[in-house]
């Protein structure tokens, strides 16, 4: 007999004897779903982490798949949103549904990877949800990144090759290379402030596009048009389109489809930067 | 001949500059820049092959990301483990339509232009034109990374 009959208690009232009933040893469905909560939020936080990497809606799911399966749970349903992500395990007649929020998307390879690498042992060991919290917060916090300056030299010379290849002349990419290296540390600087993505966006194509026709026009090149824009190529959202794709291939049209607008509006806040930047260079708009 | 060496030599090289400065971006492992390098320098080759042979540039630039995502998720999935999928956009990127893009929003801004005082069918033509082959292309470059991946890596995780 449960201690529910047993002490003649009313429903809830775990939320008012929580040492009586959350800690009763024969009260198999509530521990149930305690551990059921344990293994849907470590997993939840392993697609998150993917999910702000970069990576496919198949991957995320395949990586809630594989966790749940290796606590022998069921994984009932995944739902992945542009802002969220919900997931409901179950097992035997217990279910539940936790969701997490995405904190932003933004492409990194290294953690992609470490964390799938991750996910794989966990699978493999059937790792517990807590060792496996701790260990995503140790690659959280120790898988390196390129320095500053590194990343906008190598993006800088990025958007000159790019420039190059769309045709622009050796003083037009020389231009952009500089003002493409300056508009990624700016837009670095503005990230680390918590701006607004797009308001990024438009600040970087503003910036680096007036710098780049400006210096093209110094350099005395040919093919200042295309330094004007060349300089903003670093803002192509070239993972995002690709994932949108991706996504809707897969089966997740609905993410797919937020992907693309977001992709979209990143085009569209660029162009007011680059249009208000052609205003200051004296073309006419 | 040499010329066309030339011209496939030099978009080679800066296909393999901007792969690998968008692999920084992208933050990916200093090992997998050379990779990112090469899918870019693999890619442009082949789309300018392709254009030599007087095939349009949208499915120019599907074929070369079809050719780059198959090498890629295909012989050399055993080296690049789950980094595959990634090292492929990255090496694609280069080919994305920009002066296409370029060209249909300075088409948008001349049409849109306070001096304009009538619509001139020539520049709304080329403004369509531009943007549609913006469209294509870059569907052809998602679609040609996409489909060898589903095909030859369809459960890898």
């Amino acid at each position: 007999m449960s201690l529910r009959y047993r002490f003649h208690l009313p429903p809830h009232s775990a939320d008012f004897f929580p040492g009586v009933l959350m800690e009763s040893p024969v009260d198999p469905v509530k521990r149930r779903h305690r551990e059921l909560e344990r293994i849907a939020l470590a997993s939840l936080r392993c697609a998150r982490v993917l999910m702000q990497c970069g990576a496919s809606a198949r991957v995320v799911h395949q990586c809630g798949a594989m966790l749940a399966n290796s606590q022998k749970v069921e994984l009932l349903g995944l739902r992945l949103g542009y802002a969220s992500i919900t997931m409901t395990l179950g097992s035997g007649g217990n279910s539940i549904t936790r969701m997490v929020t995405i904190r932003g998307h933004g492409v990194n390879h290294r953690l992609d990877r470490a964390v799938r690498a991750l996910v794989r042992e966990a699978a493999e060991t059937a790792m517990l949800p807590a060792a496996l919290e701790l260990r995503l917060d140790r690659l959280e916090a120790t898988t390196p990144r390129y320095p500053f300056w590194v990343t906008a030299v190598a993006v800088g010379i990025a958007c000159g090759s790019f420039s190059g290849l769309l045709g622009a002349d050796e003083r037009a990419m020389v231009a952009v290379l500089f003002a493409s290296g300056l508009g990624q540390a700016v837009r670095m600087m503005l990230h680390r402030r918590g701006v607004n993505v797009f308001v990024i966006t438009t600040a970087v194509a503003l910036i680096a596009s007036w710098l780049g026709g400006f210096g093209a026009e110094r350099l005395h090149s040919g093919t200042v048009d295309l330094a004007v824009f060349g300089a903003t190529l670093l803002l192509v959202p070239g993972v995002p389109a690709t994932n949108a794709q991706a996504d809707v291939v897969d089966g997740f049209p609905t993410l797919g489809s937020a992907r693309a607008v977001s992709v979209l509006m990143v085009m569209v806040f660029a162009a007011v930067g680059l249009w208000v930047a052609r205003l200051l260079l004296g073309y006419p708009v | 001949m040499s010329a066309m060496l030339l011209h496939i030599l030099h978009q080679l090289l800066l296909g393999a500059f901007a792969a690998a400065g968008f692999g920084v971006l992208f933050n990916a492992a200093p090992r997998d820049l050379l990779w990112c390098a090469a899918g870019g320098a693999v890619a442009l080759t082949v789309r300018t092959i392709c254009q030599d042979f007087v095939l349009s540039l949208e499915a120019s630039s599907f074929i070369a990301a079809i050719v780059v995502t198959s090498c890629t998720a295909g012989p050399l999935r055993r080296v690049l483990g789950s980094a595959a999928s990634r090292i492929a956009v990255a090496g694609c990127i280069p080919m994305v339509p920009g002066a296409f893009f370029a060209q249909a929003l300075l088409g948008l801004f001349a049409l849109t232009a306070p001096t304009t005082t009538s619509v001139d069918p020539a520049v709304l033509a080329n403004t369509v034109v531009a943007m549609m082959r913006v469209v294509f292309a870059v569907g052809g470059i998602g679609a040609g990374i996409a489909i060898p991946l589903t095909l030859l890596r369809p459960h890898e995780f």
